[in-house]
């Protein structure tokens, strides 16, 4: 197939830019421009070096320490991110920032210098120039605007274009090789010239004592044996043309397709997909999702369970309900393999930490608070200890909670909770307490319970539009490459003249992917000699 | 079972050693007959198909029956493994390693089966020899798993299907080596260059869908224990380094220009990123943090 939708090389350009330089119009250097940039997205080399560059930037991504998601975003706390990692890179650091765009800057301005070259030798100078100036201007934009580099390799502006770049050659190659597998597959030249006999990677010539009605036959028989299509056209000379799997070259189509099919799964996966991976819910509490007007998730119950034989967790459950509006939609203990689906969100197990259910009432007496809070912090006192902030309703006022680390605590004993109250928007505690479990104690101006201990459970949230895409394209490449791999597209031709009394049959065939293709046309001839040398004949 | 499991590793780490050595002495015997046929004596050369080389044909069956033998013992191993543990060989270190090895060692007998071509061994044997030393090295304590691993059929059949790409990919690695350290036209009664370009393209060819499986499958256990199907986790981003070198190759076969040496070293540097693939949870933690050795 390559053999007939290989686009020309742009040589017969190249001469005439060389020529006809000084004559030319300047809607013939944008002719000239446009085709050399198809040339390039269309070109098998310039894919390979695509791949092999991504392939690079991911090994030096996976070995650099990676800034946090959505820190690498924002200029201020990416600099503040930076000078936290930079004692531990030293003058490393600003080579791992600077080190690829810099690069890539160079490999831009080497190939203009190569282009202006070629220019002064009257060579092809234009697909390089334009490569050239792309790959600096690339090199230029992400060294002025980065600032991160490797930190952020699968965020970088050099990932994103790299990934483009072999996403815009993958829809122009497919493209490009359409027209040619839809004539392959549909109208096959039958007649290619005698040349093709000569030069052909695969070719071998019998000749045979039968007349040629008769070699055609046994020809056609032994393909149809081997189940090839066969076509025959007639002018004298009889020209055979015979494939096998002829819509493969379909197969390997939607293959590369597919690597589009993903990539838009998982540009609409980030750009209208919902995402939360800290959802924190207490024991006992409801708490509001987020994913839709008035659905909320209560935890009924979580429970961790460790193995005794070596103490690593065995199994987390958070027995959870949905509320929509106040009506239970759905129930389902969640396991870290078995997250809870419910109208296109995903529940997902993640984390887990202690809680503590606290009841705040106000002078009157009346409950403002009475639910489970997390203690998912920890002191900033260097104490180590477990803290929950909790603001009231209405008034503003906080509450933080502390729990003791468990080890030589001089002021919160095993089953106290520490609580202290700040003010709206004051900076000092207003008062703060000691509590035992199930004993009422004045604070400020509440009155506070610690009514029990609890687990808070974390899950994480997400909608995913575009995972639907990613799964079918994933389905389509792997039957697509399989396919080609396991039932290779197979043509022959075969041309057959008659020379006095006997016949010479001419076949080749394009055994270019390899060469279990060539042993296979071997088999084929062999097979076709014995059986225009069968005995019925003699 | 734990304990029957381990003697039948012992037997097949013996087995494969002599398996080596065996395959060796196939190929020196090659070597002698080459020295003769350059000095002018008679060999046989099938007129159809690959050249199957003038050996010494004895000691080659033997090796290869020894293999087969190394092949059993190890099935044998992992499956009583499988039985001690509850699950596919995929907890630790220590039985992913065993499962590599085993799927060298079955990839190379079937490329033996299907090309002849023995010298290959060479390379094949030693590397699964490696693998098993490897496994004996580290610790083979069962562990109950941990709840992300608990999604069994799921994760055994993740890597049954990364160790039968591996295999193929260490065979391919095979070719490609004795592709390079031969001189044009080939020489010490080396398999002819060509065919190891063919069985280098046959090994990836196996390979290649496998590998893609093993990420996909990745992708959806990702996706049902944390929720994201990616997430640039070290081990996820090797192979998918891995499977873009391997991409590169096969399209280096489509050019001409590529093939041979340069499409060689592709597969060169394919393994090499393969093994940084397998090694990789140990150098960098993340999500697959299975290893067990820390
Ligand atoms: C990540 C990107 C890509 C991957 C993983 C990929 C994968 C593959 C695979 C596995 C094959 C072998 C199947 C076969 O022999 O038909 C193949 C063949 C091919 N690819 Fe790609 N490809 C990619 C990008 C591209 C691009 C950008 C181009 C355009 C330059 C391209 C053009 C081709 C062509 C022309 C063939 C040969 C088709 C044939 O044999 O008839 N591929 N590709």
């Amino acid at each position: 197939m390559a053999h007939e939708v290989r686009t020309p090389p742009l040589q017969p350009a190249a001469v005439a830019a060389g020529q006809a330089a000084a004559g030319r119009s300047a809607v013939d250097w944008i002719d000239v421009a446009l085709e050399a940039l198809w040339h390039a997205l269309t070109s098998m080399r310039v894919a390979m070096v695509l791949m092999i560059a991504l392939a690079v930037l991911c090994v030096a991504g996976s070995l650099v320490l990676q800034v946090p998601t959505g820190m690498g975003d924002d200029p201020s706390t990416r600099s503040q991110w930076l000078d936290s990692v930079r004692p531990r890179f030293g003058g490393w650091t600003a080579v791992l920032v600077y080190a690829p765009n810099v690069l890539t800057l160079a490999i831009g301005i080497g190939l203009l210098c190569l282009a202006i070259v070629r220019f002064l030798d009257d060579g092809e100078f234009v697909g390089l120039g334009l490569a050239g100036l792309a790959i600096g201007a690339i090199g230029g934009i992400a060294l002025a605007t980065d600032g991160i580099g490797l930190f952020n390799a699968f965020n970088s502006l050099l990932f994103r274009v790299l990934v483009a770049a072999l996403t815009i050659s993958l829809i122009a190659c497919s493209v490009h090789r359409i027209p040619g597998a839809w004539r392959t597959a549909t109208k096959p030249r039958v007649d290619v010239g005698p040349g093709f006999f000569e030069h052909a990677p695969q070719r071998e010539t019998i000749v045979a004592h039968a007349p040629a009605p008769e070699a055609l036959e046994r020809l056609s028989s032994v393909l149809r044996k081997r189940h090839y299509r066969t076509l025959v056209q007639d002018d004298g000379t009889v020209h055979l043309y015979a494939d096998r799997y002829r819509f493969m070259a379909f197969a390997s189509l939607a293959g590369h397709i597919s690597l589009v099919l993903i990539l838009l799964g998982a540009i609409i996966g980030t750009s209208w997909g919902y995402k939360n991976q800290y959802f924190v819910v207490p024991e006992g509490s409801t708490v509001l999702t987020g994913t839709a007007a008035g659905l909320s998730l209560k935890l009924i119950d979580f429970t961790d369970s460790y193995n005794t034989t070596n103490g690593a967790p065995s199994d987390y459950t958070s027995q959870v309900v949905l509320l929509k509006d106040g009506q239970q939609v759905a129930a389902q203990t969640i396991r870290v393999n078995e997250p809870l689906t419910y109208d296109g969100s995903t529940y997902y197990q993640r984390a887990f930490g202690p809680a503590v259910v606290l009841t705040v009432k106000d002078a009157a007496g009346a409950t403002v608070y009475s639910e489970g809070m997390p203690l998912d912090g920890s002191s900033t006192d260097g104490s180590d200890r477990r803290a929950g902030t909790l603001t009231l309703p209405g008034t503003g006022d906080t509450i933080n909670v502390f729990a003791t680390n468990g080890t030589s605590d001089s002021t919160i004993q095993p089953g106290q909770v520490q609580a202290v109250l700040y003010s709206s928007g004051a900076s000092a505690a207003s008062d703060a307490k000691v509590l035992d479990q199930g004993k009422p104690q004045p604070l400020g101006r509440y009155t506070v319970t610690f009514d029990r201990e609890a687990k808070y459970t974390v899950l994480s949230i997400s909608r995913d539009p575009g995972q639907y895409l990613v799964w079918l394209g994933a389905l389509l490449l792997f039957v697509g490459f399989t396919l080609v791999f396991l039932l290779p597209q197979r043509r022959v031709w075969a041309r057959i003249s008659s020379r006095g009394a006997m016949t010479v049959l001419s076949m080749a065939s394009l055994g270019r992917r390899d060469a279990a293709l060539g042993t296979d046309f071997e088999d084929l001839v062999t097979d076709i000699r014995a059986a225009l040398q069968s005995p019925a004949e003699a | 079972m734990e304990k029957l499991s381990w003697y039948f590793v012992i037997a097949s780490i013996l087995w494969t050693v002599m398996a080596t050595v065996l395959y060796l002495g196939y190929a020196l015997s090659g070597l002698r007959a080459t020295r003769m046929r350059t000095a002018g004596m008679e060999t046989t050369t099938p007129a159809v198909g690959f050249m199957t080389g003038p050996r010494t044909a004895g000691i080659g069956s033997y090796a290869t029956i020894v293999g087969w033998l190394a092949v059993v013992t190890l099935s044998f191993a992992l499956v009583f493994r499988a039985i001690a543990t509850g699950h596919g060989p995929f907890q630790n270190m220590y039985e992913f390693s065993l499962a590599f090895a085993l799927g060298v060692l079955v990839s190379y007998m079937y490329f033996e089966r299907k090309y002849h071509q023995r010298v290959l061994a060479l390379i094949a044997m030693p590397v699964a020899l490696v693998m098993m030393l490897y496994a004996w090295t580290i610790p083979s304590t069962i562990e109950p798993l941990v709840p992300a691993l608990q999604n069994n059929l799921l994760l055994t059949v993740h890597v049954a299907v990364a160790i039968v790409a591996y295999g193929s990919f260490a065979i391919a690695f095979g070719a490609a080596l004795l592709y390079l350290v031969q001189p044009d036209g080939g020489r010490w009664g080396l398999p002819k260059p060509q065919v190891l370009d063919e069985i280098g393209y046959r090994a990836v060819v196996v390979g290649y869908p496998f590998l893609t499986l093993t990420i996909i499958l990745g992708a959806v256990w990702a996706n049902t224990a944390w929720g994201t199907y990616w997430s640039w986790d070290p081990k996820e981003t090797a192979s998918l380094v891995t499977w873009l070198i391997y991409g590169a190759y096969l399209h280096a076969r489509v050019v001409r220009g590529w093939r041979g040496q340069r499409a060689a070293l592709l597969l060169v540097l394919g393994f090499a990123a393969v093994l940084f693939t397998y090694f990789g949870n140990l150098f960098f933690g993340g999500l697959h943090s299975y290893s067990g050795l820390t």
